[in-house]
């Protein structure tokens, strides 16, 4: 906890603590207004060849909210949010036990289109990785793809995503630039609205700031918190503090495995096991 | 004292890596300062009268009444040069002399029998003058002073003989009369060698000066005009002055070639002047000019290159090129694509990959002879053209050639595209093709381009893949894909290994290559401006 109220002083302008909020009041809101897609896993597992990366995993992931998973490096956290969109799929030799089902179906049954997956469940890096292209065409990449041709449709896609990522304003001017022009946090938001633009119901960020200064990540939380809303946030994180910041459940991995899932508040002040005691107050290893 | 060892160590590598960079500029300026100086000489140098009527007429350039003036004013001259060879020439042939000796004897035979004489004076008559005649001939035929003086003057003997007057005959005074004073001209004994010498004269000048204003016009347009070029002509000219022989040195060493002054040679006849006169008249009779051919560059050229320039040659060589990678390019991409993205790592993929490896270090004519084997010989014939070859068949062959170039440098350029591109793009919902075609193609292409570069200094530079199937040393311009077309690399060959063509037209040899390396410096600028353009739009510069 010290070093946490510590680590939150340094961006005084965007720290909250979800904790503070009572998460039922919040989840039973939005329940009745919430059209997200709910992620389920059920026992699991994913193999790079014989190595195991996560295994036996059940758990929901709750619509219209952000989930933070944490857990030491190698643990399978990245893992297990890169097979929701099956982004994994690009690493050869993989295989897959159990079920992951989002929305009712499981990513990896046979029939599932990957096309259409990928564009409910939008991804965003750990890198700001833009395509080396402007801001505008990077933004309407995915209304592209969907078969988007007219341009004032693409125009008002491209500045509904830009302002629901918080950029609009500061690039509104230079949509022709390349997005190369931008600095890391504004590309890393750039990327969040080229995810928004193809209108997902899940956002998966993978460590989205770890490349980034604290009021860059400052930038991203706020934006994060916003987004919530509208979308269901799985948040892969090696920082407690940011998990406490934005989450309101929180998922602790461990060598390939779910120890506790909870509510962050609980997690991160009272957990059930010894292990995530161990990791969140920093005692771990 | 270690610190100083390191110190020196490290000046040691920085001084080795300066040195080698040096030598390699050095050695790079050394092979090409002289070849670019020749080079150039195909379009700077001094161009003679002959040059600008040969312009004239294969080209139509240039002002019909200077020239005229100009080939008016030369002639002066080299009627003077004419008249001195043909003086000396006179006295020297004895088949020519007794031709004409049988000529008279003939003519007085006619002449005489038109008469109706009777048959005894008439027997008497052609007696007499067939004992003129031989008396001429044995004349002609010796090579003694004191013997010749003695026949001519037997024949002399009968000048006033009234049987000749009014007749033909007196024609056999007139040639003794001018023998008499050709012998006391001309060192008889040496009449074989000055015979021999003044053949190379005149060879020397027919090529120096073109044929003579009476002559018929010769067939081939290279003997049509003397020499067009001043360094050409000073060649000619030193033939003229000087003759060549080998001489065996001592020891046995090998033969030498010395120069003997015809000078020496001719000295106490009409003919020792001719050589002061050429040397000294030569630019009266050529007019040499400082010429700037920049037309080099667009003429066609007349058979065995011996004027015009390199413009179809040009043309050629950017076509097969042109059309080179339009094959090559496609192929190669999509090739380093599946090799990239879609091949496992499987034994089938090692093997092609070695394949691909092994087949860049294979010879050209290699392909040169594949090409032939399969697009000339199978291809052509399969899809019902003539089996000859043409640009297509070239083209495919240096597609073919630059291939695994292609494919190396598109692989490395493909596989150097950063993963998370293409993670985003498949993150968003896009297909393989689709991620390949708009993401990792555009942030490939630098390095892509960089193989074009490369394909296109190889296939624009190589003979002996185009020597089979479909480069020709004279021709038109290609009317489709399936006609043959000229390109430089092979014309330079083909000048090199031309009867004596090199010899003649070095200039041109060094302009085709050197254009060759314009070209391609040219071609691989365009390519590099493009690859920075695209470049620095991928750096959002």
């Amino acid at each position: 906890m010290a070093v946490m109220t510590e680590k939150t002083s340094n961006i005084n302008s965007v720290s909250k603590f979800k904790a503070n909020k009572n998460p039922d009041i919040i989840m039973k809101q939005k329940d009745d207004n919430c059209k997200c897609a709910v992620v389920k896993s059920e026992d699991f597992s994913f193999y790079y060849g014989d190595k195991t990366g996560v295994k036996n995993i059940t758990m929901e992931i709750y619509p219209c909210s952000v989930t933070a998973i944490i857990g030491p490096s190698g643990c399978g956290k990245s893992t297990f949010l890169r097979s929701i969109n099956r982004i994994n799929d690009l690493v050869l030799n993989t295989s897959t036990s159990g079920k992951l089902i989002v929305d009712g179906h499981n990513v990896y049954s046979k029939n599932t289109n990957l096309v259409e997956l990928r564009q409910r469940v939008g991804m965003v890096f750990q890198k700001p990785n833009p395509f080396p292209k402007s801001i505008f065409d990077n933004v309407v990449y995915g209304a592209k793809l969907k078969g988007i041709k007219n341009r004032s449709k693409l125009q008002q896609i491209a500045e509904e995503s830009l302002k629901s990522a918080a950029l609009w304003d500061e690039v509104k001017n230079d949509l022709r630039k390349s997005a190369f022009a931008l600095s890391g946090g504004q590309q890393q938001r750039l990327c969040i609205a080229r995810a928004l633009a193809t209108k997902p119901n899940i956002l998966l960020m993978d460590e989205p700031c770890s490349a980034l200064d604290p009021i860059a990540t400052g930038k991203i939380e706020d934006l994060i918190d916003k987004l919530q809303t509208d979308y269901t946030i799985v948040i892969v994180t090696h920082n407690m503090q940011q998990a406490a910041r934005v989450s309101e459940r929180t998922a602790f991995f461990c060598l390939g495995e779910l120890i506790e899932y909870d509510q962050t508040a609980k997690i991160f002040r009272n957990p059930g096991k010894k292990q995530t005691e161990d990791y969140v107050t920093g005692r771990f290893g | 004292m270690k610190f100083s060892f390191r110190y020196i160590q490290d000046k040691i590598f920085t001084g080795f890596a300066t040195g080698a960079a040096g030598l390699l500029v050095v050695v790079l300026l050394l092979v090409l300062t002289p070849m670019v100086y020749r080079g150039t000489k195909a379009v700077v140098f001094q161009g003679t009268i002959e040059y600008r009527k040969m312009q004239l007429d294969v080209f139509g350039r240039g002002d019909i009444e200077v020239i005229a003036t100009e080939k008016a004013k030369a002639q002066q001259v080299r009627d003077k040069l004419y008249a001195m060879i043909e003086g000396f020439k006179k006295g020297l042939d004895v088949d020519v002399l007794s031709g004409r000796a049988k000529n008279i004897y003939r003519n007085y035979g006619k002449e005489i029998r038109d008469k109706e004489l009777a048959s005894e004076e008439f027997r008497r008559r052609r007696e007499l003058s067939r004992k003129i005649r031989n008396e001429l001939m044995t004349a002609f035929s010796l090579s003694d002073k004191e013997q010749i003086k003695a026949h001519l003057d037997n024949v002399l003997g009968y000048k006033d003989n009234t049987d000749f007057e009014g007749t033909s005959a007196k024609d056999f005074f007139a040639l003794a009369e001018e023998f008499s004073e050709i012998v006391e001209n001309i060192d008889l004994k040496r009449r074989k060698e000055y015979a021999n010498s003044l053949g190379e004269i005149e060879g020397a000048v027919l090529k120096l000066l073109g044929p003579l204003p009476g002559d018929a016009v010769p067939a081939l347009v290279q003997d049509r005009y003397g020499c067009t070029r001043m360094d050409m002509a000073k060649v000619q000219i030193d033939r003229v002055l000087y003759s060549q022989r080998w001489v065996s040195q001592a020891n046995n060493d090998s033969l030498v070639k010395v120069k003997i002054s015809r000078v020496q040679q001719f000295a106490g006849t009409e003919m020792a002047r001719l050589f002061d006169f050429v040397e000294n008249n030569a630019d009266a009779m050529l007019m040499p000019k400082s010429t700037f051919y920049w037309q080099y560059f667009i003429d066609d050229s007349t058979a065995g290159h011996y004027f015009g320039g390199v413009g179809h040659e040009i043309i050629g060589t950017l076509l097969l090129t042109i059309v080179a990678m339009l094959f090559a390019f496609p192929l190669g991409v999509i090739s380093a694509a599946y090799l990239v993205e879609c091949a496992s790592d499987g034994p089938v993929t090692r093997i092609v990959r070695m394949c691909i490896n092994s087949l860049a270090g294979v010879p050209s004519v290699v392909f040169g002879l594949f090409g032939l084997a399969f697009f000339v010989l199978y291809l052509l014939p399969l899809m019902g053209a003539l089996s000859k070859g043409c640009v297509l068949t070239a083209s495919l062959t240096l597609g073919v050639l630059t291939l695994p170039v292609m494919i190396r440098a598109s692989e490395e350029a493909i596989r150097a595209v950063p993963k998370t591109y293409k993670e985003a793009s498949l993150g968003l919902g896009a297909t393989g093709l689709r991620t390949f075609v708009k993401v990792t193609l555009p942030a490939a292409m630098p390095g892509i381009l960089t193989g074009v570069i490369l394909s296109i200094s190889r296939v624009a530079g190589e003979t002996a893949p185009v020597l089979f199937t479909g480069a020709v040393a004279l021709g038109p311009l290609p009317k489709s894909l399936f006609d043959p077309a000229r390109t430089l690399s092979y014309g330079s060959y083909d000048i090199a290994v031309g009867d004596r063509l090199a010899m003649q037209v070095p200039h041109n040899q060094y302009g085709m290559v050197v254009t060759l390396v314009l070209l391609i410096i040219v071609l691989n600028t365009a390519a590099i401006f493009l690859r920075a353009k695209i470049f620095k739009k991928l750096k959002g510069l």
